[in-house]
């Protein structure tokens, strides 16, 4: 599909829930379902080793199980062109999701992230029924199909957002997203970040592209997306866990990625631009890119979890030593991730900057506000370099801060294999950038006839050469200077301020490397810094300790929740069991609806 | 015809004053016992002359059930239970009365306000069905013993049956007799479960039920 060929589609004989089965298979689809197996694969390699039925006796079967149930529900997602049988899907997808973020039911931190990735995936779930209901009841049938003329369906357009927006993570919706990554078995949070938060961003590309959008979508699109990008790495920054961490920079990927979206539905609006097909290219390569390197990531984090049974970056460090091929690869994930050549990531995001900036050269209403989302773009990606540089340096460099960093083992080849094979999409995709251009001008017109023309932009092989050489001597400096390393430098202690007896304790900790920056994003991220002051010239004790909260859920999300609780129980008050008062109820609810329909049938 | 049947609702609507002004569980079970058998005879009077064998057949199982087995077995309860008065209601008897009274005004202000065949205008039928309802809830609301709801619930019935008497030629005999037996079995088991209120509370106060609650 995705090299040329006509769509597919195929119709059951049999009906399901009363409409024959459609699936319909477009570059759309293609696109997704691509990445779908590609991380799946890795995936299921991975686990493997991950999570073996030897060491997880009671959970590995039925973490199969529902590993098998959430990629078939995704598949149905992808390929349904049905609004039904998409539900079906949605649901299945979300529900085995959510047992398989509770495999380690024993640990409450995990059953309550179980329970909050289930009532946020069901807010977004009834947003969906909303929007396919309203969708069937307004076309007449639960067929799915582009539909652009129909102008009086733009509005369901929000519903649609909100609901897809939940399961994509973007940033005020985002509030499941960390804790349920963070407490997931590695490999299905590679799933879950690298695809399922996808699964969103395909239902919102699959149905701004086939309904109409109201007036400002892309704007609305394109403004989240910068919050995103910018908060949710803000917020990674502020971690002193993992996988925590790199969950929230999910939540700054899929900003990326709708930053890229939401401007080319803006130019979709204005004839589509040269800019927005950049753009377009831009945030849906992304979708691949940040598929691959985040699953490599918490791949590597699992790795890491594995070896040493701790996500917490204040424990660990030194761990280059001990797991150098997981070391590698964290270390090449994160330079895709943080948008540096020669890797994917710096693809992606270039053909976002150059799309911006080039819509920024025509001085209309659109580069005002193009020019700021570059800038934010930028500040995202400094800030990610900053948030990758903490981790590595924190969990791989330095000396081991506890007894089981310092007794690490590498992972086994399984785990390794799937790494290298995520990691290779990721070289391929950095060096040849090119070569998969075609792909996106496929996609581009199955989402809404969008003419891309399918000879790359030149300055994309440009990039694709420079990529090459600089691999190529980025290489040729790393084996240089390990030759250099091994033979001609004499090995001491580093400079330890006049203090002789240094511990490993006494390294920067990832609190304090991301100190400064905390500080600037104080005012979201409220972090709550518990410290003792040493007072005297000779101190004994001191102490200082931060904590990050989730500030969209403390904040914002638990106190309106108590208020409804509080609601809740006063009108629990009205349920006594006595049977006279019940009875009050009937009466005085038929005597109104009595005098309702008498008065409005008289008027 | 139309005199009698009037002059008939009439006098049930003023049992129902009847029976939210007693305390004694005996009169008020007369009382309704009483209705059923006004209410029961006024399909004759319906039928403009040609007697039809199943309305006769209507007419004397409803006056069977409604004046004679239910009461009967409310008696039975009453006696088994060893109550005879209403002494503590959540209205009192004035208050009871009162609002029966501008229960029954309301009555026959909605009725004039429906929208009804020409043939039921001039009747009491409405009015007179929506009072029996009312009345039925304001004893169902008011009352705290079980005998005294039971007889609420039956007099909310009789309103129900009035109302089904505008319909009697639509409604098949089959359907009569069916509510006419569910009441009875009802008011069979309402028995049963006084009975066995009673031994678990040693009172028929409904209001002891929510100890049942969670």
């Amino acid at each position: 599909m995705l090299t040329g060929q006509p769509g597919w589609s195929w119709k059951s004989d049999f009906l399901l829930g009363g409409t024959p089965l459609t699936l319909l298979l477009d570059a759309v689809s293609a696109f997704f379902l691509v990445l779908l197996s590609t991380v799946a694969a890795a995936g299921s390699i991975y686990a493997i080793r991950y999570w073996p039925d030897s060491t997880h006796p009671r959970t590995a079967p039925s973490g199969r199980l529902w590993w098998n149930a959430m990629i078939t529900g995704m598949g149905l997602v992808l390929t349904a062109a049905n609004g039904l049988h998409f539900l079906l899907g949605w649901e299945l997808f979300a529900v085995s999701a959510y047992f398989l973020v509770s495999l380690e039911r024993g640990n409450p931190q995990v059953r309550a992230a179980g329970w909050l990735y289930l009532a946020a995936s069901h807010v977004g779930t009834l947003a969906l029924f909303a929007f396919f209901a309203s969708l069937a009841a307004q076309t007449g049938s639960w067929e799915l199909g582009p539909m652009r003329d129909n102008v009086e369906l733009a509005p369901l357009f929000w519903l649609a957002f909100l609901g897809f927006g939940i399961k994509a993570g973007v940033f005020p919706l985002h509030v499941w997203l960390p804790s349920a990554h963070a407490n997931a078995p590695s490999h299905v949070s590679a799933l879950l970040s690298g695809v399922a938060l996808k699964i969103g961003i395909y239902g919102l590309v699959r149905f701004s592209g086939w309904l109409p959008t109201p007036p400002g979508a892309g704007w609305v699109m394109a403004g989240l997306g910068c919050t995103s990008a910018v908060l949710g790495v803000a917020f990674a920054l502020g971690q002193h866990d993992l996988k925590r961490l790199l969950a929230y920079h999910s939540v700054e990927n899929i900003g990326i990625i709708l930053m890229g979206l939401g401007f080319a539905t803006v130019a979709l609006e204005r004839d589509t631009p040269y800019w927005g097909t950049l753009a377009l290219a831009g945030g849906l390569l992304h979708v691949w890119n940040h598929g691959l390197f985040k699953s490599l990531l918490f791949f590597g984090a699992g790795a890491v979890l594995h070896a040493t049974g701790t996500r917490q970056m204040s424990r660990l460090g030194g761990l280059w030593r001990h797991m150098p091929w997981t070391a590698a690869l964290f270390t090449l994930g994160s330079v895709a991730i943080s948008g540096l050549p020669p890797l994917n990531g710096f693809v992606s995001e270039w053909l976002i900057y150059s799309g911006l900036l080039l819509a920024g050269m025509e001085w209309n209403d659109v580069a005002m506000a193009v020019i700021p989302a570059a800038v934010l773009l930028a500040v995202t990606g400094a800030l990610a370099l900053a948030c990758f540089t903490k981790v590595c340096g924190v969990v791989f460099l330095g000396a081991p801060r506890s007894a089981p960093a310092e007794r690490a083992h590498e992972c086994g080849w399984g785990m390794r294999g799937a790494m290298l094979m995520l990691a290779a999409g990721c070289t391929l995709i950095g060096l040849f950038p090119a070569m998969f251009w075609q792909v996106l001008s496929r996609v581009a017109k199955d989402w809404s006839a969008v003419d891309m023309s399918s000879r790359a932009p030149d300055a994309l092989y440009t990039l694709g050469l420079t990529h090459v050489a600089l691999a190529v001597l980025g290489l040729a400096a790393g084996v240089g200077t390990i030759w250099f390393l091994r033979n001609r430098v004499r090995r001491s202690v580093t400079w330890d301020c006049g203090f002789s007896a240094p511990s490993a304790r006494m390294q920067y900790t990832a609190g304090s490397f991301a100190g400064i920056i905390n500080e600037w994003f104080a005012w979201i991220l409220r972090p709550t810094v518990h410290e003792i002051r040493p007072t005297t010239f000779f101190p004994s004790a001191a102490q200082c300790a931060s904590h990050t909260p989730e500030t969209v859920l403390e904040h914002v999300v638990e106190p309106v929740g108590h208020k409804i609780l509080r609601l809740a129980d006063k009108a629990s008050g009205f349920q006594h069991g006595r049977v006279q008062s019940y009875i009050f109820y009937l009466c005085v609810a038929i005597l109104v609806l009595s005098a309702a329909a008498i008065l409005s049938g008289r008027s | 015809m139309n005199e009698i049947l009037n002059l008939l609702t009439g006098l049930a609507v003023g049992l129902n004053l009847l029976a939210l002004g007693t305390s004694r569980l005996r009169l008020l079970i007369r009382a309704v016992a009483a209705q059923g058998v006004l209410l029961g005879l006024l399909p004759l009077l319906l039928e403009h002359g040609a007697m039809d064998w199943q309305l006769v057949f209507i007419t004397i199982a409803t006056v069977a059930g409604k004046g004679f087995i239910i009461p009967t077995l409310l008696h039975r309860a009453m006696r088994t239970a060893n109550i005879a008065r209403e002494l503590e209601p959540f209205i009192g008897y004035i208050s009871s009365l009162l609002l029966g009274a501008a229960a029954t005004i309301a009555a026959v202000v909605i009725a004039q306000h429906l929208p009804l065949f020409p043939e039921h205008v001039g009747s009491l039928l409405v009015p007179g069905a929506i009072a029996l309802i009312l009345t039925g809830f304001i004893l169902l609301i008011g009352r705290t013993k079980a005998i005294s709801q039971v007889c609420g619930y039956l007099i909310l019935e009789n309103g129900i049956y009035l109302f089904g008497l505008l319909l009697i030629h639509a409604t098949p005999m089959l359907v009569e007799f069916g509510i006419l037996l569910d009441v009875t079995v009802g008011i069979f088991i309402i028995g049963i479960i006084v009975d066995r209120i009673q031994r678990a509370f040693d009172s028929l106060d409904t209001r002891k039920l929510t100890a049942l609650h969670e």
